[in-house]
């Protein structure tokens, strides 16, 4: 796949059919015998490949807002990145409307050696914004991520939650109609997330698609019509927030995404 | 090459954004791009016609013959060695990216391509000094050049994704590097390669390309245009296994983010 395929003829905004995945997961290489203590030595680690999703299926309708819910190893994450296209399934297909901008962890990809302003070029176009279009909208971002007395400093020496202000600002800059968003649904704090409130339910109310994971389940229940739950590399539901809030609620909420826990430790 | 017309007001941007920020330390900065491969030049210059000049290594003014071949291997190697690294390293910017992967690997090599052009005064410094001036063959030097684009193209593209995947990979690259240096006509001619050899070097691209740099100066310096032909079909063999070797990992590439 040379770049991701939009579909404008779709109906929904965003559809799996049959998605399947499996990630890589290392692990320190067990197992007794000379040979396998030669190759722990060696720092080898095993690799396996472990099922995310097996034969998911669902579609999303333009103007939806989806919370999506599970446990941890559930597969949030890659589920918004199979989405956004930055993920491409093992089998199955993955159709989608419109650009469908994502919103993950945006801020590790800043580089602190570069000021302000081009960081806002950089992602601006990894988000396949040319600089022209950046230019156009560099006021509005400015503006709205409060990052006018740093915008030609090096972004080393800025707040740190300026960095998440401007990912935020960025990312909503490119006025995509489908947006996943990965726990940064609103950012910052006080005013500034009164106006993150606005914007996005502003966004909603004109009908752009949102597919969102969150921590805080008020934020889900105040903006999500919808949810589904992920459980065992399938939809366990497909409901209201409400509902799917509760089914997930007995396991306790850990981070789910980064981290692998049983990385290679050496 | 839609890739890239596509993406080319971005690439523009991330290629100059790369050039700045890495000669944005330095006190000379860009000047950096033309002392570094001139100072190795003369290095060799010296090593091999002043020091070990006894044995006849090439065509004469030995300066000018060195730099116009040095500075495409150059660009060589400091792109493909580069390529191990795209997907090494911080791959967070893979997670949210929607420009096409290979997008990635296009920029190294053309930031490498940037600073080869930013260092080709060298030959024509060397001209002036040498008071040699080349034929009219020298219309295949910007051939040569679109040559060795597709061919570290397909060799960037197969190399990164390797060695993403396998990082011994990128070690091992480093080393079959070295020795192209050697076994390619860079620091002798053509003449030096021994006739049992020929035949092998001929399937060496770099054989090729790197006598379409030089034989506007020196018209003995290729084999002829069945030996140029081999390169060419090797050149489009490495450009396509590079693009196949790519679409097959894309998707193992992405999930390592």
């Amino acid at each position: 796949m040379a770049s991701i395929r939009i579909q404008p003829e779709l109906f929904a905004a965003v559809e799996f059919d049959d998605v399947s995945l499996s990630m890589p997961r290392s692990k320190r290489r067990g197992g007794q015998g000379t040979r396998n203590r030669i190759r722990r030595l060696a720092g080898e680690s095993s690799r396996q490949q472990v099922p995310v999703f097996t034969d998911l299926s669902m579609s999303i309708m333009p103007g939806e807002s989806v919370a999506i819910l599970g446990g941890a190893k559930s597969g949030r994450h890659e589920f918004l990145r199979l989405a956004a296209g930055t993920l491409l399934a093992d089998s199955g297909r993955v159709r989608r409307q419109a650009r469908v901008v994502p919103i993950l962890d945006n801020s590790r990809c800043l580089t602190a050696a570069y000021t302000t302003r081009q960081n806002i070029y950089l992602t601006a176009g990894l988000l396949g914004m040319t600089p022209g279009e950046t230019a156009q909208r560099l006021d509005w971002i400015v503006d709205m991520a409060e990052a006018g007395r740093w915008l030609d400093t090096y972004l080393r020496g800025a707040p740190r939650n300026m960095r998440q202000r401007l990912v935020w600002t960025v990312s909503m800059a490119t006025g995509a109609q489908i947006f996943v968003i990965e726990k940064s649904l609103v950012v910052g704090h006080g005013e500034f997330m009164e106006r993150c409130w606005s914007h996005v339910e502003g966004l909603r109310a004109a009908g752009v698609t949102f597919l969102v994971t969150s921590d805080d389940p008020h934020d889900l229940e105040r903006f999500c019509d919808r949810a589904l739950v992920l459980k065992g590399g399938r939809i366990l539901a497909d409901t209201s927030v409400k509902e799917g809030l509760e089914l997930v609620r007995p396991t306790p909420r850990t981070d789910p995404t980064d981290q692998p826990e049983d990385r290679d430790d050496n | 090459m839609g890739i890239v017309w596509k993406n080319r007001q971005v690439l523009r941007m991330l290629v100059l954004r790369d050039l700045h920020g890495k000669y944005r330390n330095f006190r000379l900065g860009y000047l950096w791009s033309i002392l570094e491969p001139l100072g190795m030049t003369f290095v060799l210059w010296f090593v091999f016609s002043v020091l070990l000049g006894g044995r006849k290594l090439g065509e004469q003014p030995y300066f000018l013959f060195l730099s116009v071949a040095i500075l495409p291997w150059w660009w060589f190697t400091k792109g493909i060695a580069a390529s191990t690294r795209v997907f090494r390293g911080n791959m967070s910017p893979l997670t949210i990216s929607l420009l096409p992967t290979e997008i990635s690997v296009i920029r190294v090599l053309l930031v490498s391509m940037a600073d080869f052009a930013l260092s080709l005064p060298i030959i024509v410094i060397a001209m002036i000094v040498t008071w040699t001036f080349p034929g009219p063959l020298i219309v295949l030097f910007p051939v040569a050049i679109v040559v060795q684009m597709m061919l570290m193209y397909g060799v960037g593209l197969f190399v990164a994704s390797v060695s993403a995947l396998v990082p011994d990979f990128a070690r091992i690259v480093r080393i079959v590097l070295r020795a192209m240096f050697y076994l390619t006509p860079v620091l002798y001619s053509i003449a030096n390669i021994p006739e049992g050899a020929r035949d092998i070097s001929a399937l060496n691209p770099l054989v090729s390309i790197l006598g379409l740099y030089r034989i506007g100066f020196w018209p003995t310096e290729t084999e002829g245009a069945a030996q140029l032909a081999v390169g060419l079909c090797v050149t489009v063999a490495f450009a396509i296994v590079g693009v196949i070797t790519f679409r097959r990992l894309e998707s193992r590439i992405l999930k390592e983010a």
